[in-house]
């Protein structure tokens, strides 16, 4: 029988030395290096409201399909994840496919927008963006692209808005918060949300990404940086490292109001899929996205599990759906070099067979 | 006897320990306002932000535990392969608390820290010398609110120390069932050519011991339980805080968050008011009114249609006005609302068409995908 562990006292040292090594001479290139830009596609800006902004994206090499494609981010974390860098960048790759991309920036929330619940972001700002990308091209309905929350923000405006949607492509959304191992909402559901918003007003994006790398405690807070080590002699692979901690971190804080609604109604009521959600007063009924719908979510996803968009499919009301499991995790499939080759192409080919 | 192997690592260890400060300082320099050479106003440095906080935290923390593995080793070459483990990744040198101690930050203070800076301002020299801390005691006269107050708030921080203890004994638990993880794991590794030989293969193989375990409690009905106290606990100490910070406000003619809060409710109410009462812009009401316009046309078309054996008789009967009128009275009636629909059914038959369109689950980039069709 031997002893698993086989790390002699030497080599344990020559380690340590190795490790400093690749410290000491990262030092240069971390001195050296700006703070990273994220890809800046070429785009102009259509639409703003308050801090809010809606972008159009102007680089397009073939002529853009007719209806154009509204991407809508969640309010956590920024939509600049899709244009992160040139060679990672979805709203590029959309572009090279011939769609024609517009996005809203939420910006960052401060205590002037505390009382903002749901109704205003969705049936206030989310439906006025929608307005202006309608009249922009002359059309009754456009194409939405919903990410994680803005992918639930985008099923409640199709299901109380159906008229002005066309078609709908939810991405890593949530839909059953129950489902198992959904840690956050496991987190929350004995949380006193009153008492914390009210408490808190808003949310703070540093007590938002506290919680987050606790999921992970060890992968993404001490794990993640000893594996940075390794690229610091690499000025290339060190920006993109750096360029995703900036997009990691800064983040906006919480409007307190529609914190408190969505998880109150989402994360601990589950009512999107109970059927028993209202906005503005009005029934949020699946049943009425009857508009083709393309769900795409990521089967290694620690913040939305898998199951928790599957369910989509049992509640739309829609007879086209479908939906696309995607190789990566909930960052991975927007960043990655599998991404790039799969996501846009495959939002194209389906937009395109209901143009 | 001194032991020249041991030696010979603990003065290793001094020299990597102050080569590791060493290189700290020289990084922690390069932050602006730092008076070292190096540092260069042009290119905004990346040090001086979260970033390097976070990065030589967790660093420092593996940087340690190298060190004490390597210190395990030397001092029991020979020994039994589950002891020096435990050396390994107990005592001061434990990884999963430095992950946990070192994700701190403005916007996520720490909680102990957080009611340390209030006692500070509060100007109490320690918890212990709150009032009301060992039990609440009734107060009186012209100070009683205030010392109503002190009760309440530090009954709420023990409260919440006690709520933060019970996480930390989870967490804690949390670490040694990733040590009996590890344990399980290693023990698949007790094979030559499959044995673990260096410092970082045994630490990636903690870590996914340590996270396995971690998110089997944190998805406990335990774990749900002692992190919303946790939570609410905190929160109702905030509460206590901001009362206070208020009231001392107040006192000095001071605008309160909770008069600015006030206001911002207001605020937001009127704007919603105004646009509720906002007409829509003549142009769209043009627009609406044409569609409509269109639609009835068509209507109207597809009923004549539909039912030209009717209209006849219609005419057949026009002599006779009293007769009609049922029958005008039953298409203004709700029950033309089933011919509305299935019109409004047919226009949207475009949405019908793209349904029988080829779908992109057939097309090869969908391998995985799966589509459905209903009816």
């Amino acid at each position: 029988m031997y002893t698993p562990l086989r790390i002699e006292p030497t080599k344990a040292l020559l380690d340590i030395a190795a490790f400093q090594r690749k410290l000491a001479a990262g030092i240069g290139h971390l001195r050296n290096m700006r703070e990273p830009e994220y890809a800046n596609t070429p785009r102009e800006l259509v639409y703003s409201e308050d801090k809010l902004k809606v972008w159009h994206f102007t680089g397009h090499d073939k002529t853009p399909s007719k209806t154009p494609l509204l991407i809508v981010y969640a309010l956590v974390n920024t939509v600049w994840m899709t244009d992160l860098q040139p060679d990672r960048s979805m709203v590029r790759n959309l572009l090279a496919q011939g769609e024609d991309v517009y996005l809203i920036d939420w910006g960052y929330p401060d205590f002037a927008d505390r009382w903002l619940t749901l109704d205003d972001y969705i049936n206030g700002y989310l439906d006025r963006c929608v307005d202006v990308v309608r009249r922009r091209h002359g059309l009754e309905a456009i194409n939405l692209l919903g990410i994680c929350q803005g992918g639930a923000f985008s099923l409640c405006y199709t299901a109380l808005h159906p008229d002005k949607v066309a078609n709908l492509i939810t991405m890593v959304t949530p839909v059953d918060f129950h489902t198992p191992g959904n840690m956050l909402s496991h987190w929350c559901r004995n949380m006193d949300v009153d008492l914390f918003v009210d408490a808190m007003g808003n949310v703070p994006a540093g007590l938002m990404n506290y919680v987050y790398l606790t999921l992970k405690p060890v992968r993404l807070n001490q794990q993640k940086y000893i594996g940075m080590v390794d690229i610091l002699d690499s000025p290339a692979e060190l920006e993109d490292f750096l360029r995703m901690e900036r997009w990691i971190f800064d983040s906006p804080d919480q409007a307190g109001e529609a914190f408190r609604q969505f998880i109150k109604d989402f994360y601990q009521g589950n009512k999107l899929v109970k059927g028993t959600l209202t906005i503005g007063g009005r029934l949020v009924d699946l049943g009425r996205v009857t508009q083709p719908v393309l769900n795409i979510f990521a089967e290694q996803d620690h913040l939305v599990p898998p199951d928790a968009s599957r369910a989509l499919g049992e509640h739309v009301g829609t007879d086209d759906y479908t939906q696309l499991a995607f190789k990566g995790g909930h960052i991975g499939i927007y960043v990655s070099g599998r991404a790039q080759r799969e996501v846009p192409p495959a939002i194209h080919q389906w937009l395109r067979a209901r143009a | 006897m001194a032991n020249p192997a041991n030696d010979f690592i603990k003065d290793y260890q001094a020299l990597a320990q102050q080569s590791w400060e060493a290189w700290t300082r020289q990084l922690q320099q390069q932050q602006p306002g730092g008076a070292s050479p190096f540092f260069t106003p042009q290119a905004a440095p990346i040090g001086g932000n979260d970033t390097l906080e976070r990065t030589l935290a967790g660093l420092k923390g593996y940087f340690d535990w190298m060190q004490g593995v390597a210190a395990a080793g030397g001092q029991e070459p020979a020994g039994d392969w589950r002891q020096q483990l435990q050396q390994c990744f107990g005592g001061a040198s434990q990884p999963f608390a430095q992950a946990f101690g070192g994700i701190d930050s403005a916007g996520a203070e720490g909680f102990i820290r957080q009611w340390q800076s209030w006692l500070q301002g509060a100007q109490h020299g320690s918890f212990g010398e709150l009032p009301g801390v060992n039990g609440a005691m009734p107060a009186f006269g012209l100070n009683r609110e205030q010392q109503m107050q002190q009760q309440a708030m530090a009954a709420a921080v023990l409260e919440s120390l006690q709520a933060t203890a019970r996480y930390q004994a989870l967490i804690q638990r949390a670490n040694a069932q990733g040590m009996e993880r590890l344990q399980d794991k290693l023990a698949l590794h007790a094979e030559p050519g499959r044995q673990i030989d260096s410092l970082k293969a045994l630490y990636d193989l903690w870590v996914d011991a340590a996270e396995e375990a971690y998110a089997e409690i944190a998805l406990s009905d335990e774990f749900r339980e002692v992190y919303g106290e946790m939570v609410n606990s905190q929160m109702r100490v905030r509460q206590r805080q901001q009362e206070q910070a208020e009231q001392i406000c107040r006192q000095l003619g001071v605008p309160t968050r909770a008069e600015v809060s006030s206001l911002g409710e207001r605020l937001q109410s009127l704007r919603r008011e105004l646009r509720a009462g906002q007409a829509p812009a003549p142009q769209d009401l043009a627009g609406e009114l044409a569609t409509l316009r269109q639609e009835l046309a068509e209507l109207r078309q597809r009923l004549a249609v539909g039912k030209e054996p009717a209209a006849a008789a219609a005419k057949r009967t026009a002599a006779r006005p009293a007769a009609a009128k049922p029958a005008a009275r039953a298409a203004a009636s709700p029950a033309g609302k089933p011919a509305a629909k299935a019109v409004a059914k047919a226009a949207r038959k475009p949405a019908a068409r793209k349904a029988a369109a080829p779908s992109p689950s057939r097309g090869k980039p969908l391998s995985r995908a799966s589509s459905r069709k209903r009816k």
